[in-house]
């Protein structure tokens, strides 16, 4: 299971907020609980009818109307029939109105998220919300409310019906309420837990056995073919219990439930039967009665059995609202830049409370210049980088542009000034085309190409064709061709300075080098801050920064560092020889 | 199975007999005798009774073979993935391989479900029927014929049902393949913007969704209202003949009850016999997929052969692995380097000798136990990161993690080499896992170790100390890395560069800048240039 970072939605906003879901539409919902009800009036005439029948029947009555009660029965089929389909239709067309609204309110929360949250949780978290908790949010909203309702107004008019009968008839069937509510609430406090223990084992258990198969090579190459083996075993043992368990509920609850259906048919034909002999009630309220209550198991067993679902979706909701309580991390102050110089003064920073990696950094970019960081791995370069790049603000000190604090600049405004690429890699679903173009929409085929050729792509895009499908499904894309793509982005959306960390570092050593001469090209007048891993790209900048356990070493040109004859000229002697 | 079986027919039988029970009780009310009534009542709650215990009887059984047959496919096709190691990627796609335990193992467990729901509600009918013909052969058969035309009727619906749910799961599918695909590229897409076309898209292919969504909903409730209307129909005509019959004195009023009863009842079993014939055809299809993975074979086979000592030898390209020190090999294309890797660990055929022995002729489990090719695309597993590094159990973990400069990685875990970490993919960046690979290979401490291009994706601060502290930790045994890091070659006790699959140029790293031209242009990338 992947650790939970971002916040979950509480009970009370969930309430609310399915609260205002069902008044959103309040046309569309009345009608469709109106058909629901119409339905199941008409439902209520065949017993009645039936009774009637019955009564005729053993009265002897050889003049009753039986053609007429026949076509009576026929027509109220009929109607019902009718009205079902439209009941169905009117609430399924609100279900997938209230559920398309939900995902893509979802969506548009997480693509509101704040840059610092996306950059420092994983996605694994996220993900799972946005798959899991969407397909279960999807199976309460489009079966378990509906089959809910449905089963609310259908058992009330049915209890409504008895009690038009005979309010007598009632009584019977009362005497399976203790046993169905104790039952279903001592099952209702346990399942919920159970199914999510449940569903985490089985999706344990299939993950496993992914793993296994996606590194098969390696399972035999390091011999962990009983390791592998073993997990799978444990992953059943604990799935075993798991549903072995809930298993266990279901064999309690069941019963007592089934139970809880027959006492009131059973109850209703004999103390039915009783009130006849004493005259109390007719053969025709019985007849229909018993029929009645038998017909209620049905709506009964919906609501009953849906009802976990109810919980577990609403679970999901929370996750899924949770989403929006993270807070915003920038606060607009109104201060705009003034130049593009970018400064940082006394910089500290900290992951963990207490825990600085980045010790007092000053540094003075000066505009248009080419700076290179490099460093060991850990000395605080990708977090000196998103600093620069106004993703997260400083504990203490400030990183300014143009005199303006990064982090009180509006995100459309940063997004102007500075921009980071990772060597995170991540290619779209959809053509060639839109993947280049997420950096500036509006730009013609034209600038596409330009942005591709500025990072040597345009060969392998022009074969492929701009609207080849990449991406998930996709004809496929390896990791170097997707750092290109990030840099054409990059290219295209064209702030003033942009950060790269290790933006090359998936591309093939002699292609990198080409690559980064001729988007040094492209970017001339450009501020680029260049984390690099490859010495040469410290080679080609006009400025060298070494970072070390949090501090900036040395800062300086290529040849004064090798000049100077620190640690920087040390590694490049031996890069060198 | 049987079991199951038994109980299954019980649990129908046991509500087949319901409409009897309450026409018999009917019967006994008009004929207002109260002994009678009890009696009924009685065995009416009997039957209730025996219907929730054979009921809850019947899940049990369903949910063990359910799962019993979803874990032994799960198991089988793990073992077999285990089995075929290295060959299941050439053989098989991955996905198809998943998708066993996304959705076959359903597919396959709902087929031994509904053969015991599927069973019971066969007998179940037969039972009605058989009663219902004895009682009344005119109404009888109107209610035997009629049910399963009734089932006819409505399945002229289920064609064009399940072509729309299909069209909607698959637009249900690409939908949440687009938001997942928003999640992975989230960072991205927060630094350079272009969330709005994201939205914009995401929000079309919801509506498209939504539109195909009420599409099914038009059929379903179509579906739905016929399943009202076609038995309602059945039963109207049941009691409109019932009453005459009963009403000419050939039928009681408990028997006319009790047909409308049958008649209502019939319609669950024969939902369930429709519904068996499309889950046994699912179940067949996965059961076919599940048995063509099972009946795949390891490519690579060897001989019985002891692992003898000695140097690894590629005749084809005349690479050589000496005991006890480091070989760097550096090839003009990453694929050549990658399939002379391929050979001298034994992932595919080629003239590769160990001690002058063949290493066809030895065992894979040995030669692999002897020999370990760790490569940048070798997976990371999920579990406690010190067992997941230690693989063969008995190695330095915290000696490999420091020679590959991973140890900034692991302070930064809250529990250090104890932290449980999921998938790697999801927790660490390319460089991180790279470092995590190699100090795993080192932990395995395999008496050859063959690195393909172990650094590519460090800084170069970091590439300097693994090279260094790599001949360290693999002092006394044989070790080849596949690079072309200036950094990692100066380290390496001897240089092979391989242009066109065969050695152009060997020597040590300085030699060879010096000699070889081609060597020095593909180790400096053109530096001097």
């Amino acid at each position: 299971m992947s650790r939970q970072i971002l916040p979950v939605a509480d009970k009370a906003q969930v309430r609310a907020y399915a609260r205002r879901l069902m008044v959103k539409y309040p046309k569309q919902l009345s009608l469709a609980l109106a058909l629901h009800g119409l339905a199941a009036l008409t439902g209520l005439a065949g017993p009645a009818l039936l009774g009637g029948l019955v009564q005729a029947v053993a009265d002897g009555e050889h003049d009753a109307n039986v053609d007429t009660i026949a076509l009576a029965i026929a027509g109220f089929v009929i109607a019902q029939g009718i009205l079902t389909r439209f009941a169905v239709y009117a609430s399924s067309r609100l279900g997938e109105k209230v559920l398309a609204e939900l995902r893509q309110e979802f969506v548009d929360r997480v693509l509101a998220l704040p840059l610092s949250t996306v950059e420092r949780a994983g996605s694994g978290d996220l993900i799972t919300r946005t798959s899991r908790d969407v397909d279960s949010l999807s199976r309460t909203v489009r079966h378990a409310v509906p089959e809910i309702l449905i089963a609310l107004v259908t058992g009330v008019f049915m209890i409504g019906a008895l009690f038009v009968i005979g309010p007598l008839m009632l009584l019977p069937s009362l005497l399976a309420a203790p046993l169905l509510w104790i039952s279903t609430r001592w099952y209702l406090n346990r399942s919920g837990p159970a199914y999510l223990r449940e569903g985490a084992a089985y999706a344990n258990l299939t993950e496993g056995l992914a793993q296994t198969v996606e590194g098969a090579r390696t399972v035999e190459a390091l011999g962990l073919a009983d390791r592998r083996r073993d997990r799978t075993d444990d992953d059943i043992r604990e799935s075993y219990a798991a549903e072995r368990y809930s298993l266990s509920l279901r064999t309690v609850w069941f019963p007592s439930v089934e139970m809880g259906y027959v006492i009131p048919v059973v109850a209703t034909l004999f103390i039915g039967g009783l009130f006849y002999t004493q005259g109390w009630v007719t053969l025709f309220q019985v007849t229909a009665g018993t029929l009645y209550v038998q017909q209620l198991v049905d709506p009964l067993d919906r609501l009953l059995s849906w009802i976990d679902e109810l919980q577990v979706g609403s679970a999901s909701m929370a996750r899924l609202l949770g989403v929006a309580n993270v807070p915003d991390d920038r606060a607009p102050s109104g201060a705009s830049p003034d130049g593009d110089a970018i400064r940082a003064e006394d910089v500290r920073y900290a992951y963990r409370e207490g825990h600085d990696v980045l010790h007092g950094i000053d540094l003075d970019v000066r505009p248009g210049e080419r700076l290179a960081m490099v460093g060991p791995s850990g000395a605080g370069k990708s977090t000196l980088g998103r600093l620069l790049a106004g993703i997260h603000g400083p504990r203490t000190g400030a990183v300014t542009v143009g005199g303006a604090s990064l982090i009180e600049l509006p995100l459309g405004e940063l997004r102007g000034q500075v921009a980071l690429v990772t060597q995170e890699h991540h290619v779209f679903k959809g053509t060639l085309r839109d993947n280049v173009l997420i950096g500036r929409p509006e730009a013609d085929d034209d600038a596409v190409r330009r942005a591709l050729e500025a990072v040597d792509a345009w060969e392998w895009a022009e074969k492929l064709g701009l609207d080849a499908e990449v991406g998930s499904g996709g004809v496929s894309v390896s990791p170097a061709q997707a750092q290109q793509l990030a840099l054409a982005r990059l290219v295209l959306a064209d702030p003033h300075t942009l950060v790269l960390d290790e933006a090359t570092s998936l591309i093939d050593p002699r292609q990198a080098r080409h690559l980064e001469r001729s988007l040094a090209a492209v970017l001339d007048g450009r501020t680029v801050i260049a984390i690099a891993h490859r010495l040469y790209t410290a080679h080609d900048a006009d400025r060298v920064a070494v970072v070390e356990d949090g501090r900036i070493s040395e800062l300086g040109s290529h040849e004064e560092l090798v000049e100077a004859g620190g640690p920087y000229a040390a590694l490049w002697e031996s890069w060198r020889r | 199975m049987w079991l199951g079986i038994t109980y299954a027919i019980l649990w129908w039988t046991t509500q087949a007999l319901i409409p009897a029970v309450i026409g018999f009780g009917v019967d006994a009310l008009i004929g207002r005798d109260t002994g009678e009534l009890a009696r009924w009542s009685a065995v009416l709650f009997g039957l209730g009774a025996a219907q929730a215990l054979t009921g809850v009887l019947r899940h049990r059984c369903a949910v063990y073979t359910w799962i019993s047959s979803a874990y032994t496919t799960v198991q089988l096709t793990s073992r077999q993935a285990t089995r075929l190691g290295a060959t299941l990627p050439k053989r098989l796609s991955t996905g198809e391989v998943v998708s066993v335990g996304n959705s076959d193992i359903a597919h396959i467990g709902n087929a031994m479900d509904i053969i015991l729901r599927g069973a019971g509600a066969a007998v179940a009918v037969v039972v009605v029927s058989v009663i219902m013909v004895s009682a009344s052969l005119p109404l009888g058969l109107l209610v035997v014929i009629g049910v399963p035309l009734m089932a006819l009727a409505i399945s002229p619906l289920l064609r064009p049902l399940h072509r729309r749910q299909h069209a909607h799961r698959d637009l249900q599918g690409d939908l949440a393949t687009r938001a997942g695909d928003i999640v992975a590229g989230l960072r991205v897409l927060r630094g350079i913007g272009g969330e709005q076309v994201f939205a914009d898209r995401y929000r079309a292919e919801s509506q498209r969704t939504r539109a195909a969504g009420v599409r099914v909903a038009s059929v379903e409730s179509l579906l739905e209202g016929a399943q009202v209307l076609l038995p309602g129909l059945l039963i109207a005509c049941v009691t409109w003949l019932g009453a005459r019959f009963a009403l000419a004195g050939d039928l009681s009023a408990g028997e006319l009850v009790s047909f409308y009863g049958y008649a209502v009842f019939l319609i669950a079993p024969l939902r369930t016999l429709t519904e068996a014939a499309d889950k046994l055809t699912k179940g067949v299809v996965a059961s076919k997929r599940v048995v063509r993975i099972l009946s795949l074979e390891p490519e690579i086979t060897g001989g019985a052969g002891a692992v003898r000592h000695g140097d690894l030898r590629d005749e084809e390209s005349g690479v050589v692995l000496r005991e006890g020190s480091v070989t760097a090999l550096a090839a003009a294309t990453p694929e050549e380097a990658s399939a002379i890797a391929d050979r001298l660990g034994r992932y595919s055929d080629g003239r590769v000798t160990l001690g002058g022995v063949p290493l066809a002729d030895l065992s894979v489990a040995a030669v692999r136990e002897h020999i370990l090719v760790a490569d940048n695309a070798a997976a990371l597993f999920a579990g406690v990161l010190r067992e997941e590094l230690d693989v063969r159990g008995r190695g330095d973990v915290e000696a490999a993690v420091h020679a590959a400069c991973a140890d900034d990685i692991v302070d930064a875990l809250p529990d250090g080499l104890d932290t449980h970490v999921a998938e790697a993919g999801r927790e660490f960046s390319g460089g991180q896992q790279q470092r995590l690979r190699l100090a795993r290979a080192l932990t395995a401490d395999p008496e050859i170790l063959i690195l393909v291009e172990p650094t590519s994706a460090v800084d170069a601060h970091t590439e300097a100390r693994i090279a260094e502290r790599l001949a360290k930790a693999r002092a006394g045994r044989a070790t080849l890395v596949v690079t072309t890091s200036p950094l990692v070659l100066d380290r390496a006790d001897h240089v092979f560069y391989v242009e066109d699959g065969r050695t152009a140029a060997e020597g040590t790293h300085r030699e060879l800048l010096t000699a070889s031209t081609a060597y020095r242009a593909t180790v400096t990338r053109g530096e001097d240039r």
